[in-house]
């Protein structure tokens, strides 16, 4: 149950026999084996109607809807995803709590800082002399440690990171210049293909989220978004350094995307069809590649941990046993 | 009619708690007991414990599947459905003997207790005697159980330790069990 297909052309989606089928808009027709479907993912404009819904509700797939700009836009999620009125309570009962929420929050910073520092120590290990920040990410570990508010946990984040995106225009090969982050919209290649595989990692967290009956909305680090999944957001940035940003590096040290991969206007800097097609296709191998689990004793694939991450923390909130942010351990 | 109290404590015995809700409905309890509870108090406490809190996961566990198919399947003819106060579900056969299914006979323990719950059930607040048949159709076999003293002791004893695990307020700690790794917990338990 984790396959993730991504349509990328426009055209409709449509439950033909018991299947469903793509038809593009050149009438071309393809079928997607829906038995070990975990999400469709929608990136061009797509057509479908309420029979296409319900079958994919039977079958327990959820459809992800991205916008124009890659952004991400809304889910339609199986009517048969969990709920639990106690699982909320406990959720937002910690969140009330200035120190259960701060726990929280510190434990999922320090899980991000660990991984961004794994992908560091790597390249470290390969030719670059990143000591320098390899330093600067243990001053701030040691430093959340110690942090009273949420808001000083935000910015000791936020510094790390810096710190952490500082090296990339030393990674990453000439005509790949990055120069920090920026969105909305990205304005260079290397921003754009950050923004589209966060959105992705994100929306996979959605889908591991509701897998649990955690609500997506109640979070501990991000502050509860109106219009967001703020909880997605909180553990989306452990996954970051290990999804997106491997992915980014391979794709672009490996000379796998080229100029005809962007679409460059104004400031703005959007990845174009076959740039999304090529990003997701790594993307996805990556999420079905497979690591030994030290306590589950038995090999995980990386989409999988996503699911072990909300179950942890809904486990944490409801039994009160300690919370453990994931921790590249490999 | 008031119960036997605790010495230790001076609460009541939770076997007459449950006795006096279920033969009074005007005696309010909170403390109710249902076939799997006593099922999962033999298995796994800490899995008793996640049931009275409704903590479900992962009803895609084919282990889960499976046995709801074989419980839905098996003798579908013969069985009759009897749901009794809303408390208890015993399954009745055509010749009046309590029949409890199970898809294997691994964890026959478990579902010997659930048997005699359902048993010792009948007889303290219906006030009928039943026999019961312990069946695992797979397997084709059948054995039947039986209310006596010592059997009546095991399930007065398994109330009053169930009561214990669902009013702490954590869940017993994780234990390594031989059958962890087919529990639809198991992921919940052990990912740390």
């Amino acid at each position: 149950m984790n396959d993730n297909y991504h349509i990328f052309s426009d055209g409709r989606v449509e439950r033909h026999n018991d299947t469903v089928r793509l038809v593009t808009e050149d009438d071309e027709k393809k079928y997607l084996p829906i038995e070990n479907a975990e999400a469709l993912y929608l990136h061009g404009q797509i057509d479908f109607n309420t029979r296409v819904i319900s079958f994919l509700d039977d079958h327990g797939v959820a459809m992800h809807v991205f916008g124009w700009n890659d952004y991400y836009s809304g889910s339609i999620m199986p009517e048969r995803g969990q709920t639990s009125g106690q699982t909320v309570v406990e959720q937002v009962r910690a969140y009330d709590d200035e120190a259960h929420r701060g726990n929280i929050a510190r434990e999922i910073v320090a899980g991000s800082i660990h991984n961004m520092r794994a992908n560091v120590t790597y390249y470290d290990n390969r030719d670059y002399d990143l000591g320098a920040t390899l330093e600067s990410l243990d001053r701030r570990r040691d430093e959340i440690k110690s942090v009273a508010s949420v808001e000083e946990a935000m910015g000791v984040e936020a510094s790390a990171r810096r710190a952490y995106y500082a090296i990339f225009d030393q990674i990453l090969p000439d005509g790949f210049v990055f120069g920090g982050r920026k969105y909305n919209p990205p304005n260079n290649k290397v921003n754009s293909l950050i923004s589209f595989g966060n959105s992705l990692v994100y929306a996979n967290i959605v889908s591991a989220i509701r897998a649990t009956a955690l609500d997506p909305t109640i979070s501990y680090l991000h502050e509860p978004g109106e219009r967001r999944y703020s909880l997605a957001l909180d553990l989306a940035d452990l996954f970051k350094p290990v999804l997106t940003d491997r992915v980014v590096f391979r794709l672009v040290n490996r000379g796998q995307l080229s100029d005809d991969d962007f679409d460059s206007e104004m400031n703005a800097c959007l990845l174009t069809e076959s740039g999304r097609e090529t990003f997701s296709k790594e993307f996805e191998q990556t999420l079905d590649r497979t690591i030994d689990h030290p306590r589950l004793n038995r090999k995980v694939s990386y989409q999988y941990l996503l699911r072990v991450e909300a179950y942890k923390l809904k486990k944490h909130l409801l039994t009160g046993e300690a919370y453990e942010s994931f921790e590249r351990w490999w | 009619m008031s119960g036997h109290t605790d010495e230790r404590t001076g609460e009541t015995d939770p076997v007459d708690l449950l006795l006096e809700s279920a033969r009074d409905e005007a005696v309010e309890s909170s403390f109710h007991v249902t076939g799997v509870m006593m099922q999962y108090y033999e298995v796994c406490e800490r899995e008793l414990w996640f049931e009275s809190r409704n903590i479900e996961i992962d009803r895609e566990n084919p282990n889960v599947v499976r046995g709801t198919h074989v419980d839905e399947t098996a003798y579908d003819e013969q069985r009759r459905n009897l749901s009794i106060d809303g408390r208890i579900a015993p399954d009745l056969l055509d010749d009046g003997r309590v029949v409890e299914v199970k898809p294997s006979s691994t964890l026959v323990e478990p579902a010997r207790l659930q048997l005699l719950y359902y048993l010792w059930y009948l007889d303290r607040v219906v006030g009928v005697e039943k026999e019961g048949v312990l069946a695992h159709p797979t397997e084709r076999k059948r054995e039947s159980v039986e209310l006596t003293d010592e059997t009546e002791q095991q399930v007065e004893d398994a109330i009053r330790g169930i009561y214990d695990v669902i009013r702490s307020e954590t869940p017993p700690p994780a234990t390594e069990k031989p059958f962890c790794e087919s529990c639809a917990y198991y992921d919940f338990c052990w990912s740390c």
